[in-house]
């Protein structure tokens, strides 16, 4: 059972499905975490782009493309942030409903960037903790 | 007066006073008349008065002509000249001359002896005699039998012009011709006469003996009717009915009796007045399509604009405006919709095209694209039953349009709270589904008031906010009009739960044979649509044992955009046994792969979000090639329906993200074990 330090960070069942393809030492799983975050942060820098440059569909496939990743690790809060990121870009409330001002909607996502930049640099931490110990 | 007798006079008494002339003129014992030379009515007896049944004003200072022609019968009748004419015969030859006979409305007929009196030479008056005629004798010894003779028939019968008369002896030559028959077959009596009338049939019925026939029937039951083409002198044809009879005289037969009447005037001008109205309907829809082709045209061009616009940075006083400029833009053509639907359905010229529907995407596409429209905080859910058909056979738009009322009604008068959509078959038989799809609401719900004329078209139950609910009022009797095109109702009910309403309606579809086998599979398949579940119980590890087994043989395609998801479904494939995983990039890429190798693939795994093409549109791409190799999606979507859309974009299956692993292994089994190979 992985540490439970994770908090919302991880979602352990489906966390736990990745490990269970060790073979041994972490062998599939490290890699593939630390594989992530730097998709992660590639991810960052284009969205920061697209901010500046007031792209929303861009910024909404970013979303929607580490979104993805995110989920099948199991990264519940990174994964989240993402879908906000993603909804917004497509002129839409978390809630499905239409927001159609361009500024409410770069607002939302350049706070969800910033929240997902610390998810992911504290969840980082605990991963490597994480596979130290382990 | 008494007159002295002759005893009494000795010596030469004085002459008795003259007799008064006009006393004589009353007082005889025949009706009479005195006309002055002017022929003005001076005087009559009583006797005329009693007779012709008038008084002394009716007649006295009246001109004769006039007066007598108040008096005949029948009126207008050309027996003043006569009258007039003797009258100055009788003064000319200054003898007397009677008139032919008259007849006046008492029925009476009268004789006029007409006596002109001079004085030398001038003309004093003129005396008319009137005297009871014998025209009853003439009427009963002349008139009538004259009517009943041969020779009047035969007048009449010739007389007339729109139905052909004539007679055949006995063999069926013709013996007679009238009118009729001259200008319906063409013949002049000369050179028909004689001639047997089989003359008139076309060679189909002179095959079958058809001429013969007829009188054989008409010997037997005296009459026959019948119908058919006949043909004229020149060759022309027409569609004739046909009336034989047979004749007896004293018990003999002696020939037949044909009418023949025409019918294809009345055919052609039925069709053509079939046909006239079909155009005016014709041009009244082409000119409604027209128009609001013309109309929406522009329309369309306004409203990109607008959306153009909203994409620009503009100050939010702007941005107002512009929505208005756009909502007003998306109602107007709504408008001009309803009204088109409105009147093709009023006409009766609407038609229900026969299609694929598949009625979870429908109501999951148009609960989507309801969502984005809405502002306010209500959540939608969505009930499909299990036993839905996946598939069926409908009219997909006016399904879509049905839904798209309800749930857009239901979002503008719900401000919190729900809109549950549930669809369910309410009953089946061996070749249709009854669908009943529910739209539930919490909104403002609708008052007892209104709920009676919901469906008339027109009919806003608030007309106070009109303002705030706009529409055209036809939305929901077009619902209804498509519903019962659709074999179904409409109805509503208040929502019992709390305040707001349910709309529901049913429509019949047909079921789609060729889709049984999936069905088939569908019922082997778990039940339970919630795409949140994981997998319903783990497959029977012997089942799982075969799989592993079976792994290391088969090849699998696997098409995922993003890495990290790449090496763990190859991660989770490889812990199943799976040895050869191909991968794609992107949907382009699987396409490429699979149209390359065709039978290479034991089965693909279908990322849907990719990029340059994405799942469904690979998927279709590969059906299209003829490619029948199993294709599971996987897909993070979360509104239930979404399996179904993927199946009818020729997926087989569909797996939900993230993947777990006993569901994908549950997949394979059902694919790569149980299903017959696809090569």
């Amino acid at each position: 059972m992985p540490d439970p330090n994770f908090g919302e960070h991880v979602d352990l069942s489906t966390f736990s499905q990745i490990l269970e393809m060790d073979d041994e030492d972490h062998d599939f799983s490290k890699p593939l975490v630390d594989n992530f975050f730097e998709q992660a942060e590639e991810t960052f820098v284009q969205m920061d782009h697209a901010l500046s440059a007031q792209d929303l569909e861009r910024l909404s496939s970013l979303g929607h493309f580490l979104k993805g990743s995110s989920a099948t690790l199991g990264f519940s809060l990174i994964r989240d942030s993402c879908q906000v990121i993603q909804q917004y870009g497509s002129h839409l409330n978390v809630d499905g409903s239409r927001e159609e001002d361009a500024a409410v909607c770069l607002g939302k996502i350049r706070e969800a960037l910033t929240d997902v930049k610390v998810h992911t640099a504290e969840l980082k931490e605990k991963m490597n903790e994480f596979f130290e110990l382990e | 007066m008494q007159l002295p007798s002759p005893a009494d006079s000795g010596d030469a008494s004085p002459l008795p006073p003259p007799l008064d002339g006009n006393l004589l003129i009353d007082l005889s014992p025949l009706p009479t008349m005195v006309l002055s030379p002017s022929c003005c009515i001076t005087r009559v007896s009583n006797r005329f008065l009693d007779s012709w049944a008038v008084t002394r004003e009716d007649c006295v200072g009246q001109q004769l002509l006039s007066f007598i022609d108040r008096q005949l019968h029948p009126a207008g009748s050309a027996a003043i000249l006569y009258i007039s004419a003797t009258i100055d015969a009788a003064v000319a030859a200054r003898a007397e001359r009677t008139t032919k006979q008259i007849t006046t409305i008492n029925a009476t007929s009268w004789r006029a002896r007409v006596l002109p009196i001079f004085n030398g030479a001038e003309l004093l008056a003129t005396v008319l005699e009137w005297q009871e005629g014998s025209a009853p004798l003439i009427e009963e010894e002349i008139v009538r039998p004259g009517l009943s003779t041969d020779e009047a028939f035969r007048i009449l019968v010739q007389a007339v012009k729109d139905y052909a008369i004539f007679l055949l002896d006995t063999s069926g030559h013709i013996a007679s011709w009238n009118r009729g028959a001259e200008l319906l077959k063409g013949y002049r009596r000369e050179e028909i006469i004689g001639k047997h009338f089989s003359v008139f049939y076309g060679t189909d019925d002179l095959a079958v003996r058809k001429p013969e026939l007829e009188l054989e029937i008409c010997l037997r039951e005296g009459r026959v009717e019948d119908e058919g083409w006949r043909y004229k002198k020149d060759g022309t044809r027409f569609w004739a009915n046909v009336i034989i009879t047979a004749v007896y005289k004293d018990g003999v037969h002696v020939g037949f009796g044909k009418v023949t009447r025409d019918l294809t005037e009345r055919k052609t001008s039925e069709s053509r007045l079939i046909a006239a109205y079909e155009e005016s309907e014709k041009l009244k829809s082409d000119f409604l399509a027209n128009m609001s082709h013309e109309i929406r045209t522009p329309m369309h061009g306004m409203l990109s604009a607008c959306s153009l616009l909203l994409d620009t940075a503009l100050t939010d006083r702007q941005k107002d405006i512009v929505y208005i400029m756009d909502e007003s833009g998306q109602v107007l053509l709504q408008v001009i919709n309803d009204i088109l639907d409105y009147s093709k359905l009023a006409s009766g010229s609407f038609s229900i095209t026969s299609d694929i529907v598949g009625i979870t995407s429908v109501i999951t596409s148009v609960v989507r694209s309801v969502q984005t429209t809405m502002r306010s905080p209500v959540h939608f859910e969505l009930f499909l039953a299990p036993e839905l058909p996946k598939s069926v056979q409908g009219d997909p738009l006016r399904y879509r349009q049905i839904v798209h009322n309800l749930v857009n009604n239901a979002g503008k008068f719900t401000e919190r709270g729900h809109i549950r959509i549930q669809a369910s078959v309410q009953s089946e038989d061996e070749d249709s589904y009854v669908v009943l799809t529910e739209v539930t609401d919490t909104g403002i719900g609708i008052p007892d008031a209104g709920s009676a004329n919901l469906f008339t078209p027109f009919t806003q139950f608030d007309a106070t906010t009109t303002k705030r609910f706009k529409g055209t009022g036809l939305g929901l009797s077009i619902a209804k009009s498509l519903a019962e095109l659709m074999g179904g109702r409409i109805g509503y009910r208040p929502n019992p739960e709390r305040q707001g309403s349910i709309f529901w309606f049913t429509a019949r579809f047909k079921k789609i044979k060729s889709l049984e086998q999936i069905n088939a599979w569908k019922n082997n398949y778990s039940r339970g649509e919630d795409v949140h579940q994981l997998a319903l119980g783990s497959p029977s590890p012997e089942l799982v044992a075969e799989l592993g087994r079976a792994a290391s043989t088969k090849s699998l395609l696997l098409a995922e955009d993003n890495i990290i998801n790449q090496k763990v479904m190859i991660g989770m494939l490889r812990s199943i046994g799976f040895k050869n995983v191909a991968l794609a990039a992107n949907g382009a890429e699987a396409v490429k792969m699979v149209r390359g190798k065709p039978a290479a693939y034991d089965m693909v795994l279908m990322d849907i979000n990719m990029p340059i093409l994405d799942g469904h549109k690979a998927s279709v791409q590969i059906r299209e090639a003829g490619i029948r190799v199993p294709i599971v999606a996987m897909t993070a979507y979360a509104l239930k329906g979404d399996k179904e859309r993927c199946l009818e974009h020729g997926m087989d299956d569909y797996i939900p993200k993230p993947v777990q692993k006993q569901y994908l292994i549950k997949v394979l089994c059902q694919w790569l074990l149980t299903e017959k190979d696809y090569r």
